[in-house]
């Protein structure tokens, strides 16, 4: 994300100028930018033009509006935020009081006006522009037969490419065509690599699977690579990993990004922050259950008892929370900061974040044990 | 969820002429789509055969078999050697074995499928109508009990009164109740359609419990052993395959000379003593490696049956290939490796792979295990080295709920080939073990019983597309009914019906398979893409349920990390296996009285035993375990462990 330019007070009112860059960026705009606020940007408008024969053309024409925001889309598909609210800016088109849907898309800048910039607000924006935070990683996670391609950004996940092929069995009459099933699998998976990895935009490629597929595809991949002269796969040979998860399915990629090789990499991103911050809330509740615990109710008892050491929790509180309640968990993240705690934002469109998400989007690795918590209703 | 159900027609009318039936389901003659295998694969390889000659062989051009210098023709197919090949003078030597996993394996190498050669025992055996064959469950509830983990094992079987109960329910009844489990985020849908479903479920049951089975399918097999479908499992290396492998060799699956070829082979890929195990581990992978990646299946007949040999890997990664494999097993060898450090590895905790099969098979329903300790000539056939490993293991397989009276233990070696099928000749071992031989045990096992008079259930384990076939096949076990030619039969997922036209067993045609029986089916009449492993192959009347939202009763297996609301696993059923994510968890059950002891727990750790609910990435085939128990049992796996082992209680 650009910031062109920015003018607020601490937990007061004030405006941000951007320019989304990467797709990613969207997604930090998404979660910005809320009920209430107002955003300024370009935007095209069809409007109706009496024309010189007396008939009603319609026109499309480029205008500035500022709207009061009523509700945020995002489209992950696209690509595109969609933001929808009333026109409050006087012009020869659009009256005030008139919706409208901006349409945010990469590079197109806008500005943000907020009442209240609270310290979420300005963590996310400080996160969005540094550019070391982004992960920019490619995973092929695979197992024989099923294989997913993503791309791993600042805070977006997105699955690119699945593909599935059934293999049959490799014994008596059907070891040609288990072996002949195999190469054809290999062969798409093949496609999908090339089509979406772009070693100008990812630090890494990762090819990842449990037993030996890994290496069996990696293989490929190269031999392939020499054959057909696939310059971007034999020039950035040294920049494909090999990794080993314990299966070839989406949730898997918690093993890859915890994986040291790949973990060295992009030790300082949001993602392997995540990462490791759910491994060790995991990691305590099976060794010392009652110095862990889930939940609104129970984080906040722990809060309560000053217990709480690190707190995780998804963007989706806050995003879709009512201004009281998001107030609540900005609080919230905050004391935990001022008593000395970590607290984690996680993006729900990465996976740890999809799996707190599931976990109710709020836990905390506690400081001292609190097993009275087990008797408290969730 | 799509199903197709059909009303009216009782199945249980009495039929005194098979041939209306007959008639009645071979009426569909459609055309067969066939699916040509690829060959170009297997040329390209044959070509790039021929250009490369190892030093000290020659390979032949017709069957790429590695002749030795000297040959003149082909040892295996009789071909003359090409006169233009240059000949080495130094013999290749054995390499070093490579680690398997860095192992690098050179790319000439083709695999050439073995065929074991056909043998008809026409021993003198005990016909066992199969549905006489009742072995008295009761019976082994009744005894003490020795541990926790093992009264829960028997307490998810005993599970099956209960949910029985739940079926007969009033629709009526169940709709309501369901209504008022429903969250509200998951409303909307009404309960219209719920209602709609519980009824079709019921009217499934009610007519399920009515269903009366066809004469045919209680006919005697005249000459036929009866199927007995044999896992053989273990820790990684312990050596299963190489068991597997001589015990085909000794009793006449595999050739001499075929055995000779394997020899070979192996030897110049430095993995000369694998050779037996070559027999399974068919694919170039596997062979480079020496290690089986998926469950090979081979056959050979004892005295008393007829048994399908399923090699597991052993390996941890592969666990989810045994798993796939293995589930359709009737008794169980597990192979334990006698040599110091072998055996305490496999019983590692978090990392060995002994106690992870051993409590799988157990959950597979398996309840009588040989144990096969092997490599016995690695410790001099030490008694001592029997004993110690017979108590640990003995107390460990007791707490995974194996009775001592269903465990034989056998001391054998698969390499020197001692106390295999005949009594051991070292007097080393023969001084003092004075039990059964590993083949008198395999027919000291009780014949298991079968569920030949409910409606047909047959899981696809594999499906064939081959010309060879003609068209599409399906190869799995009959869990529940019979099948024969001309039987018209419902495939799940897809809900596409098809004829069966022809029936395998071991390769040889056969009429008519029942419960137990390990067959590939050829199937006329249906597009071949609807076939898929996974898949169910079933009675028309009688479709599986196909969901994604599933109530389980599970046990936290005692290595596992703790699962809580949101955990994401691998679900595995019958021969299929999805993403799952836990989206409720019940209850807390009480281990020995299956009472519920704690509702709605925030999370489920080692040894607990719960009711969950799971949502699947995609829909699988299941029913409740009370109706159908091999499409009722279920497995989570989470980190490379398997956490959980449990049953369906209800399809939601
Ligand atoms: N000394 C000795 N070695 C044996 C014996 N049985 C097997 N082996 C050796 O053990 C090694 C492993 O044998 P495999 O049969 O591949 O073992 P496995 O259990 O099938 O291994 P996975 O399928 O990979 O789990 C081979 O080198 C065998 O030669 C035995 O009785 N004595
Ligand atoms: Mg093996």
């Amino acid at each position: 994300m650009k910031i062109v330019w920015k003018r607020y007070d601490k937990n007061g009112p004030g405006s941000v100028k951007m320019i989304p860059e990467e797709t990613d960026d969207l997604w930090i705009a998404y979660n910005l930018v809320s009920r209430g606020d107002i955003v300024m940007a370009v935007t095209v408008r069809k409007v109706l033009r009496e024309g010189a024969s007396g008939g009603r053309d319609a026109e499309r024409v480029k205008l500035k509006l500022e709207i009061k925001i009523e509700s945020v889309d995002y489209d992950k598909e696209g690509s595109v935020l969609r933001l929808r609210g009333k026109n409050i800016l006087q012009n020869e088109h659009v009256k005030i009081g008139q919706f409208h849907t901006l349409e945010i898309e990469r590079h197109r800048p806008f500005v943000l006006r907020k009442d209240v910039w609270d310290s979420l607000a300005v963590d996310a924006l400080q996160q969005a522009a540094n550019p070391a935070a982004s992960a920019d990683l490619a995973v092929a996670v695979m197992q024989e037969g099923l294989a997913h391609i993503f791309l791993v950004g600042k805070s977006v996940t997105t699955t690119r490419s699945r593909i599935e092929a059934s293999i049959p069995r490799k014994h008596g009459p059907g070891i040609a065509g288990y072996e002949s099933a195999l190469n054809k699998f290999f062969e798409n998976v093949l496609q999908a690599f090339l089509k979406h990895v772009d070693f100008n935009v990812v630090r890494c490629a990762v090819i990842a699977s449990p037993g030996f597929t890994k290496d069996q595809f990696h293989k490929y991949l190269l031999l392939e690579a020499e054959r057909r002269q696939l310059r971007p796969i034999i020039e950035n040979k040294s920049r494909i990993l090999l990794v080993h998860t314990t299966s070839g399915y989406k949730h898997n990629l918690r093993e890859v990004l915890d994986a040291p090789t790949v973990m060295n990499l992009i030790k300082d991103t949001k993602a392997a922050q995540e990462v490791r911050a759910l491994k060790e809330f995991f990691d305590m509740l099976s060794n010392e259950p009652d110095r862990a615990c889930y939940g609104p109710r129970h984080v906040e008892v722990a809060h309560e008892r000053m217990a709480i050491q690190t707190l995780l929790i998804t963007d989706d509180l806050f995003r879709n929370a009512d201004i009281p309640t998001r107030k609540k968990y900005v609080d919230l993240v905050s004391s935990v900061k001022d008593l000395g705690g970590i607290a984690l934002i996680f993006s729900s469109m990465h996976v740890s974040g999809e799996q707190l998400t599931q976990l109710t989007g709020i836990a905390a690795i506690l400081r001292f044990p609190l097993p009275e918590l087990e008797d408290i209703e969730m | 969820m799509p199903r197709k159900v059909k009303y009216g027609v009782d199945f249980d009318i009495d039929e005194e002429d098979d041939d209306d039936v007959w008639t009645d389901y071979s009426d569909n003659e459609s055309n067969v789509e066939v699916e040509e295998i690829e060959n170009t694969f297997k040329a390209d390889d044959c070509t790039k055969a021929d250009d490369c000659t190892k030093a000290g062989i020659w390979r032949c051009s017709i069957c790429t078999f590695d002749n030795d210098e000297g040959i003149v023709a082909c040892d295996i197919c009789g071909v003359f050697r090409h006169p233009m090949v240059n000949i080495h003078s130094n013999g290749n030597k054995e390499a070093a074995v490579p680690n398997k996993f860095n192992a690098c394996p050179s790319d000439d190498f083709v695999s050439s499928s073995n065929h074991f050669s056909k043998v008809t025992l026409k021993d003198n055996f005990e016909e066992l109508s199969s549905s006489e064959v009742v072995r008295n469950k009761e019976k082994l509830n009744v005894k003490p009990k020795t541990s926790e983990l093992e009264s829960s094992f028997v307490q998810l079987e005993k599970d099956e009164q209960l949910s029985i109960c739940e079926n007969t329910r009033s629709s009526a009844v169940e709709a309501k109740s369901e209504n008022m489990m429903c969250s509200l985020d998951k409303q909307s849908v009404g309960a219209d359609s719920k209602c709609s479903t519980n009824q079709i479920k019921a009217e499934i049951a009610t007519r399920r419990s009515q269903y009366r089975p066809e004469k045919w399918m209680n006919g005697n097999q005249e000459g036929t052993l009866m199927q007995l479908n044999l896992a053989i499992v273990g820790h990684v290396d312990s050596g299963k395959s190489t068991l597997s492998g001589r015990l085909l060799n000794l009793l006449g699956r595999i050739s001499e000379k075929e055995m000779r070829k394997f020899e070979k082979e192996a030897k110049l890929k430095g993995k000369g003593s694998f050779a037996y195990a070559w027999a399974l581990d068919e694919s170039a992978e596997e062979r480079e490696r020496g290690i089986t990646m998926t469950v090979a299946v081979a056959y050979f007949s004892s005295k008393k049956y007829h048994v399908v040999v399923l090699d597991s890997p052993g390996h941890r990664d592969f666990v989810p290939n045994m798993i796939n494999g293995a589930n359709q097993a009737d008794a169980a060898i597990l192979v334990i490796d006698a040599s110091v450090g072998a055996f305490e590895a496999g019983m590692d905790g978090s990392r060995g792979q002994t106690r992870e099969h051993a409590q799988l098979i157990r959950s597979f329903g398996v309840d009588q295990v040989i144990v096969a300790i092997n490599k016995i000539d690695v410790v001099e056939y030490s008694k001592e080295r029997f004993d110690s490993i017979k108590g640990q293991l003995g107390a460990f397989l007791r707490g995974c709920g194996f009775k001592d009276s269903f465990l034989t233990w056998v001391p054998i070696s698969a390499m020197e080939n001692q106390n295999l099928v005949t009594a051991a000749s070292d007097v080393r071992l023969s001084s003092w073990y004075k039990g059964p031989f590993l083949l008198d045990a395999v027919d000291s096992l009780q014949p298991p019983i079968r569920d030949v008079s409910k409606p047909l259930i047959m899981p696809i384990c594999d499906v064939i597309k081959s010309r060879s076939v003609g068209q599409v096949a399906a190869n799995g076990k009959v869990e529940a009914g019979a099948l024969r030619c001309g039987l018209k039969v419902l495939v799940m997922p897809s809900g596409d019906s098809a004829t069966v036209r022809s029936l395998e067993r071991d390769s040889q045609p056969c009429d008519i398979a029942k419960a137990g029986d390990n067959v590939v089916v050829c199937l006329q009449g249906i597009d071949v893409s609807h076939v898929m492993a996974g898949g169910v192959l079933c009675h028309p009347d009688f479709p599986v349920a196909v969901a994604t939202h599933l109530e389980l009763k599970v046990l936290m297996l005692d290595v596992a990390a703790p699962v809580l609301v949101g955990s994401q696993m691998e679900f595995h059923i019958h021969h299929s296996q999805e993403a799952a994510t836990v989206v409720r968890i019940l209850s807390l059950l009480d281990s020995k009285t299956g009472k519920v002891s704690k509702k709605a727990p925030r999370c489920l750790t080692a040894k607990q035993s719960a009711l969950i609910e799971v949502m699947l990435d995609g829909a699988v085939c299941v029913e409740e375990f009370a109706n159908c128990r091999a499409l009722g049992r279920v497995f989570l796996r989470a980190y490379g462990k398997t956490a959980a082992v449990g049953i369906v209680t209800r399809v939601l």
